[in-house]
């Protein structure tokens, strides 16, 4: 693709003789867009990070850099720059020393340095903290000045590792905000490292969801939260039930003993599938009147809304979110809309996923 | 926990520090004694330092020293640095504490043996025993220490410190000089000032591989009370407590500066 600045190539990394963190990772990052890397700890994630910044080597496959193979490019040499979890700021110098680090070892001017550090601290809303030490900042403010140390070398790629793990939840919040809108503003690419999947639902163009070493699905965050491709997906990426059942037919679905109307298609007859079912796309209602009858069994008052746990005759979990309380151990019908199932194939392939939603969704307008 | 301190606790801590410092202040009451001899005072008097800045071969003496000192302890500085940044590049852990303890080794082994080996090796490769018999081995036992005093700082230092100033675009040289070496500032100003100390104090080692005509301010002072006791002794151990203890108050004052408080940075 034209627009890629950074592709990898079925990238390995594998330390010794230990599994691999990452197993034949494949992608493109389109140049402008924020990219957010999801997955649990452990995933693989930072290390793909690690790979673009050049701070280690893939034991196999390619990474193009402005589509020039860039495997073996030290990492003083390449146009990106990292925010570091834990800032990782210089402490023997002070926030205009810091920010001015990169500026230095490229032997610019006095003057064009100071004017270029000023620029970078007032995008970050720190004007004013030059003379300020390390020591003597926030957490929220260090967070920034070492954004400012970034976006200063004007990189064509600025690699996030879970800049915001550090920070209170209020502080986490308008962060997100603000980084999003630096982004937009610098108009380059931002890759962002993650374990909060709220976070990367809330700031990114794309979400890659990392699972084990490898990519389990890749798309817009509505991509993702409507349409997740596996168990894990529809697991990591909010909250979900998750039932197994069977094909009928396109269209058409079995699962808790009953059949129901669905929109998802592209299926062998009778075949195995899991079903996902949003807890906010499940609607109390009387039982007469539910598509599914369950028993709650507790409640939890999570602020915006009721998280209702409840049980149907099989023995299912359905977690329902609703504005309206409910009572324990009342019987109680759950109602849905066709639109709110979401039929997953057992090990399909991302490319063989993205093939059957295309072509059942041709012209029929699936999705919310 | 809050246990607080018993008035017997307090009695044994001032007793402790008395029989650790009073044969100092002993030492330096009877500097100014008019008597000749520490049996009984006499008088107050500065004869004793007098005599000690007229003679030239002492000052002589102390100027050695010094200069042995300083000399060992900045070329024990700059090899103990080097080596502590090598062990702790080390990537196999196995290396890393093997190299450790070689360190360490030298730091416990007597100095009665070191001394000895270093008359052995220095008389095996020919070198004449005098000023840089003495340099030599001097700067061979304040390495060690040296490298300990450094690596505690190295380790504390975060490794993405250093993945930060290469993605920066810093070179390796970049990183060891703009990053590392300024964080480690402090470990490599108290490791130069232990060297100093360890060097100027040191008998053992001095006494066996210095040669004539060439003697340490401690070993003059050894064979002065050999020679009988006279409290020109007393006037030149006083000078070296002082100095000593002016050397202890830089090192803290350097300390000081490193944990200066946090100013209002807090949320």
């Amino acid at each position: 693709m034209a627009n890629a600045i950074i592709e990898f190539k079925s990238v390995t990394k594998q330390y010794d003789n230990d599994p691999p963190v990452l197993d034949d990772v494949s992608f493109e990052i389109e140049r402008g867009k924020f990219y957010t890397l999801l997955g649990p700890s452990g995933c693989g994630k930072t290390t793909i990070l690690r790979l673009i910044a050049g701070f280690t080597e893939a034991s196999d496959g390619e990474i193009y850099f402005n589509n020039k193979i860039t495997n073996h490019v030290p990492a003083n040499k390449r146009q990106v720059n990292t925010v570091f979890q834990d800032y990782a700021l210089f402490p023997h110098l002070n926030v205009f020393e810091n920010v001015a680090f990169g500026l230095r070892i490229k032997k610019m001017k006095n003057a064009e340095i100071e004017q270029k550090v000023k620029e970078a601290l007032s995008f970050v809303n720190l004007e004013g903290y030059e003379n300020r030490e390390i020591r003597e900042m926030s957490g929220g403010q260090r967070q920034r000045v070492a954004i400012a140390r970034a976006i200063v070398n004007e990189p064509e790629v600025i690699l996030l590792d879970e800049p915001l793990s550090a920070l209170d939840l209020k502080l986490r919040t308008e962060m997100q905000y603000e980084l999003r809108e630096l982004q937009r503003r610098l108009g380059i690419t931002f890759i962002f490292v993650t374990h909060d999947q709220e976070e990367a639902l809330a700031m990114s163009d794309e979400i890659f969801v990392i699972n084990k070493g490898k990519i389990q699905q890749s798309g817009t965050p509505t991509d993702i939260y409507d349409e997740p491709i596996n168990r894990f997906v529809a697991d990591f990426i909010g909250e979900s039930n998750i039932v197994t059942g069977k094909m009928v037919q396109d269209q058409l679905v079995e699962m808790v003993g009953k059949r129901f109307e669905c929109v998802d298609g592209g299926f062998q007859s009778n075949e195995p599938v899991e079903i996902v079912i949003r807890p906010e796309d499940l609607e109390i209602t009387t039982v007469e009147r539910g598509k599914l009858q369950v028993k709650v069994d507790s409640q939890l008052f999570r602020g915006v809304h009721y998280e209702i746990s409840s049980y149907d005759q099989d023995g299912n979990e359905w977690l329902v979110h609703s504005t309206k309380k409910a009572v324990v151990g009342e019987e109680i019908g759950l109602y849905f809309d066709p639109e709110a199932i979401h039929v997953m194939r057992f090990n399909e392939t991302e490319e063989e996923f993205d093939k059957r939603l295309e072509a059942y969704t041709d012209g029929s307008g699936h999705g919310k | 926990m809050d246990r607080k301190i018993t008035p017997v606790s307090k009695i044994f801590l001032v007793i402790i520090f008395f029989i650790l410092y009073a044969p100092i202040f002993f030492l330096i009451f009877y500097s100014f004694n008019s008597g000749g001899n520490m049996n009984n005072f006499e008088g107050f008097t500065f004869d004793w330092y007098k005599e000690l800045f007229q003679d030239t071969r002492l000052l002589i003496i102390v100027l050695n020293t010094l200069v042995v000192a300083l000399l060992a302890a900045l070329f024990s500085t700059i090899i103990g640095v080097m080596g502590a940044l090598g062990i702790h590049a080390a990537r196999r852990r196995q290396t890393k504490n093997t190299l450790l303890s070689i360190n360490n080794v030298l730091i416990v082994s007597p100095d009665v043996i070191i001394g000895a080996s270093f008359l052995v090796l220095f008389t095996m490769a020919g070198i004449k025993l005098g000023f840089y018999s003495v340099l030599l081995s001097h700067i061979a036992f304040c390495v060690p220490i040296v490298v300990l005093m450094v690596l505690p700082k190295l380790s504390e230092m975060s490794p993405t410190l250093l993945d930060a100033a290469r993605d920066l675009g810093a070179s390796r040289l970049d990183v060891i000089t703009k990053v590392v070496l300024p964080y480690i500032t402090p470990g490599i100003f108290a490791g130069f000032f232990m060297a100093l100390t360890f060097s100027l104090d040191d008998f053992a080692v001095t006494f066996f591989v210095t040669g004539n005509g060439f003697s340490t301010l401690s070993v003059e002072i050894y064979s002065l009370a050999r020679r009988g006791i006279s409290l020109n002794i007393n006037a030149l151990s006083t000078l070296l407590f002082l100095f000593t203890l002016i050397l202890v108050v830089i090192y803290y004052f350097i300390n000081q500066r490193q944990q200066k408080p946090v100013l209002g940075g807090r949320k």
